[in-house]
């Protein structure tokens, strides 16, 4: 592979890549406002100056600059090299180029951060960006300050509304335009434009449309400071008290990257984020899917319940047994579940084939929605493929109801959210009486209060996996503690395996996902 | 000694100059025939290299190279574009020619066209030149009913169209990537280079800028020869070739334009053209090519003592008795710039120069780069502040830092037009800044008028 020279580094870099990139892909950030991985080039922010050596042979281009030396109480003159954004100049072999360890591109950053800050409003105690705002970050790394400019800064609308999601801020605007790019590149939406001009200028969306869309709270991660926010987490939380956990939206079956911002004190979800994964969901996320982080908390179950009654978990246990003792291992059915993760689809697939003995597996998961050919899936499920890797010939809802009608199967154990065909659902919660529902969510099968209840973790209180679209197995962590009386699914599938006398030989994670039929880079046919 | 010139400049003072058949009347079309039907564009091409025409926009860049960087492109057309905008302050030239002499354009236009591969040629012009555009209109008009140019002018197999496209008043739009981008009927701001216009320029096909007078001097080129042409100049050893339009304007007694063979220094064009400064009062300092160029000071010399120097021969001379020209300007700290010098009298305020200056950059940057958007706004407050009484010594040092801090750092040369002057007024009357720090000044008293 080419090299060129970073600093005191040499690195290697893919012809046609910027400097910035292939520092990045090094692992050395150079700072940088407009420039984003994933959009075109603008090169407006200069923040991301650097030194290039000419070539061999050819001059630098120097310019004429004055210092005031208070001392001889004169001018002096002096020459300084050109500066180029690395953010829009391509490498080539053997460039010599220098970031941090050049004093001009020192004295570049420091007067950029200081020109942005100029009319910005500094109002970091009442943003929502504070803690994780570039402004704030290279103003520690390149700045520290005060500020030489004592007019009073340039006002500008605040609190603008692009939307029924997105609220706007020109005051904190670095103009850097990467929210106009984003709408216009990957949202295809070219709503975003700027208007005005010189200090005056600010972002606005196009007369006669709202920012709206599958992809609006993306505007809001784009912008490297708090001038766009969305209203779902503005003035929501300060950001150093969330911690965060990786996991794998459960919105459709693209299985996009996140982000799990929770409060730890608390144990409440904030934010889902999109996390990078070059393969899966490049940087974005769609709104939808943003938004599942509610889930975590609204309409869980958290209970164990008796025919409707809240029961201790040995007394949902002891139904077990006089419900399903002696039953006819032949009559027991079980339905599996495309939004639950491949640890719970196992543990309930093993106690059905492996120790109950029976044949009777079905399989349902959410009805198919909305697609577009950016990232959002059809399948509104997170794990259909898991489910078709663990039990390719699994039946759907329509062969359960008709099996139940012809009494061919009398007991069922359901691990279930939502229903693909809900009104089939509802039937069957009427026919069944002896169902064990292995519930998250409150949801269609668990509606008619019948049979019994026993709260399992969501995808956020267990450490799942979960095979994509494209076969990818990806894990969910853990990122808040169980609410209520949920525990993980398979550890729930054990005891009521143990309830009905057989022992699964699982009490762990681990001892689950080491039977799994999957390494992290498991490719299922489609 | 002035060498006065009357190429483009013959017809100005005659009555309905902009007529078709005055032009004729000078010879006007013979070249654009002669090109179309006897010679090569690799010809006209060398023609115009030999010319040593250095672009008349400000950036002085030689014609016959730019022509040369055009490459036919497999699948997309060539456009000639010309630039129109004239906003540079101090700057009135190209709307003489529009206005007088509108005939030399479309001439220029279709041997440009012919020698760069293109067949529509735009005329980028700023939409208050009313009757600028009402000339270049009646011009094509005339021209098309001629069929000089059209689907076959003079009978060549060879389409030129011209087209008159007008701006809106926005001074960036004339630099020549935003008036690309406002040509397109986009956000006028400047593009980032690479890649150059040549290669992907309007609606992204290979395209040529050239300022109009760079164009309409274009037919008096090929009338003489390329190095005839040159030779007229007094800086053709400087590659500096020809004749051009020099404006004089600001304090002194008869402001215009006139066209003279390239090299007259500022006191020629000050006392020779402009009759001298009003009230015969001293010069304060002049600003030789449009305000983005630094000012110049009469007490200022050249310093060459090394007869290996360029500008040796104008060793210890003043500023103000050096040939004027694109690189003898640069030895001289400053630039050449569009030529139109404006000269300050002693008496007037050099803070308030300035000020009057930085209102038009803060009002004019795109603001689509940090250090222009937001320096330009600084660099006024600043002096705002000083003019009112309430700056501080701190708020003096601070200029030179803001503007230094823009040098360079900026997208288009926007940000160093914005500099260059401040540097130059800040760094030559930094002792007028501080009369008004210390009270000694008052901006009620500051003039920029000569009563
Ligand atoms: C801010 C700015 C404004 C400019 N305005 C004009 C203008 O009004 N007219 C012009 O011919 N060139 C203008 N230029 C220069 C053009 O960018 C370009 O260099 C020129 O049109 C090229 O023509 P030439 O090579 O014939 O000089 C401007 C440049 C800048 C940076
Ligand atoms: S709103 Fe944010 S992303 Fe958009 S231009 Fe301003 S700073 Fe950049
Ligand atoms: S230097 Fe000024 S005018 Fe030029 S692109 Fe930057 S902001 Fe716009
Ligand atoms: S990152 Fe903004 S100019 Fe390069």
């Amino acid at each position: 592979m080419p090299t060129f020279k970073l600093d005191d580094r040499e690195i290697t870099f893919n012809p046609g890549e910027t400097i910035i990139a292939a520092a990045r892909t090094a692992g050395q950030e150079i700072p940088h406002y407009c420039w984003h991985p994933g959009l075109s080039v603008a090169a407006n922010c200069r923040m991301c100056l650097v030194e290039i050596e000419p070539a061999p042979g050819q001059r630098a281009m120097m310019l004429d600059v004055l210092d005031w030396d208070a001392t001889l109480g004169d001018y002096v003159p002096r020459r300084k090299p050109k500066l180029q954004p690395s953010c829009q100049i391509v490498v080539t072999e053997g460039m010599v180029v220098r970031s941090n360890s050049s004093p001009h591109v020192t004295e570049a950053r420091k007067s950029v951060q200081e020109f942005l800050l100029l009319n910005h409003p500094v109002d970091c105690p009442i943003c929502d960006q504070a803690g994780e705002c570039k402004l704030q970050d290279y103003w520690m790394e390149h700045g520290q300050f005060g500020k030489r400019m004592h007019d009073e800064p340039v006002h500008k609308p605040k609190a603008v509304e692009f939307g029924p999601t997105i609220v706007y801020d020109a005051e904190r605007c670095v103009m850097c335009t990467r929210c106009i790019r984003f709408m216009d590149e990957v949202a295809k939406d070219p709503v975003l434009e700027m208007r005005e001009r010189g200090n005056l200028n600010e972002i606005m969306v196009a007369p006669g449309r709202e920012l709206t869309g599958h992809y609006t709270f993306m505007v809001d991660h784009v912008c490297p400071v708090g001038a766009l926010t969305t209203k779902d987490f503005r003035f929501k939380s300060r950001v150093w008290f969330l911690k965060t956990h990786d996991s794998i939206c459960q919105g459709c079956a693209t299985g996009c990257n996140t982000h799990l911002d929770v409060d730890p004190r608390e144990n409440s979800a904030y934010r889902l984020r999109p996390r990078e994964n070059m393969a899966v969901n490049k940087f974005w996320m769609c709104d939808e899917g943003m938004m599942t982080y509610r889930a975590t908390s609204e309409g869980r179950t958290v209970d164990h319940l008796v025919s409707g009654q809240v029961v201790t978990s040995d007394t949902a246990l002891k139904e077990v047994q006089a419900r399903f003792g002696g039953t006819p291992p032949n009559e027991i059915g079980i339905l599996l579940s495309s939004q639950a993760s491949l640890e719970d689809n196992w543990a309930l697939l093993e106690l059905a084939r492996t120790h109950i003995g029976t044949k009777h597996v079905f399989f349902t998961g959410a009805a198919n929605g909305y697609a577009d050919d950016i990232l959002i899936h059809a399948d509104k499920n997170s794990n259909r493929n898991g489910v078709k890797l663990l039990a390719p010939h699994a039946k759907d809802l329509h062969e359960l109801i008709q099996s139940v009608a012809g009494g061919v199967v009398t007991r069922l154990i359901v691990l279930a959210n939502d229903a693909d065909d809900a009104a089939v659902a509802a039937k069957l919660a009427g026919r069944l009486d002896t169902t064990i529902y292995l519930s998250s969510a409150s949801n269609p099968f668990v509606s008619e209060g019948r049979g019994i209840v026993f709260p399992i973790c969501g995808w956020a209180e267990a450490s799942g996996t979960y095979i994509n679209q494209h076969g990818t197995a990806q894990v969910a962590k853990k990122a808040l503690e169980p609410r209520g009386s949920a525990r993980p699914g398979w550890e729930v599938i054990s005891k009521i395996a143990a309830a009905l006398g057989f022992t699964t030989g699982w009490t762990k994670l681990k001892e689950v996902r080491g039977k799994l039929p999957v390494t992290m880079s498991t490719t299922v046919a489609e | 000694m002035l060498q006065r010139t009357s190429y483009l400049t013959t017809n100005y003072d005659k009555p309905e100059c902009w007529a078709l058949s005055l032009y004729e009347s000078t010879g006007g079309y013979t070249q654009a025939k002669r090109v179309l039907t006897s010679m090569t564009k690799e010809q006209v091409i060398d023609e115009a290299k030999k010319a040593n025409v250095r672009g008349r926009g400000g950036a002085g860049f030689p014609m016959g190279l730019k022509w040369s960087f055009m490459r036919p492109h497999a699948t997309k057309p060539s456009y000639l574009v010309l630039n129109a905008d004239e906003g540079e302050p101090g700057t009135h030239k190209d709307r003489t020619i529009m206005e007088l002499n509108p005939h030399s354009v479309v001439e220029g236009c279709i041997i440009a066209c012919f020698a760069i591969g293109a067949h529509v040629a735009y005329i980028y012009v700023r939409d208050e030149l009313h009757l600028s555009k009402a000339r270049l209109w009646g011009a094509i008009e005339e021209a098309k009913k001629k069929g000089y140019i059209g689907l076959a002018p003079f009978g060549v197999d060879y389409e030129v169209q011209v087209h008159v496209h007008t701006g809106a008043g926005a001074y960036i739009c004339g630099e020549e990537t935003a008036l690309l981008n406002s040509l397109e009927g986009k956000r006028g701001e400047p593009r980032l280079k690479p890649p150059f216009p040549a290669q992907v320029g309007a609606f992204g096909c290979p395209t040529t800028v050239n300022n109009l007078e760079t164009i309409a001097i274009v037919p008096t080129v090929m009338a003489l020869g390329g190095e005839a042409f040159s030779k007229l100049s007094g800086l053709h050893a400087f590659n500096d070739g020809g004749v051009r339009l020099y404006g004089v304007n600001g304090h002194v007694k008869t402001p215009g334009v006139i066209e003279l063979a390239c090299g007259p220094t500022l006191n020629e064009l000050i006392f020779d053209v402009g009759g001298g400064v009003l009230g015969d009062r001293k010069i304060l300092c002049a600003i030789p090519g449009g305000s983005s160029t630094p000012i110049l000071l009469p007490s200022e010399t050249i310093n060459a003592p090394d007869p290996a120097h360029p500008m040796h021969a104008f060793h210890g001379k003043s500023v103000f008795d050096v040939p004027l020209g694109v690189d003898t300007a640069r030895h001289m700290g400053t630039m050449l710039g569009t030529c139109c010098v404006t000269v300050l009298a002693e008496g007037t305020c050099p803070v308030l120069a300035m000020h009057n200056l930085m209102q038009f950059y803060r009002h004019e940057s795109c603001g689509q780069c940090t250090p222009c958007r937001e320096g330009g706004s600084w660099l006024l407050r600043t002096v705002d502040r000083i003019l009112d009484g309430h700056g501080t010594m701190e708020d003096v040092n601070n200029l030179s830092d803001i503007a230094s801090n823009m040098m360079g750092n900026t997208i288009c040369a926007f940000g160093e037009g914005t500099a260059m002057p401040a540097l130059g007024f800040i760094g030559k009357f930094r002792e007028h800044f501080e009369a008004y720090v210390r009270g000694e000044r008052r901006r009620a008293d500051a003039r920029l008028t000569v009563a």
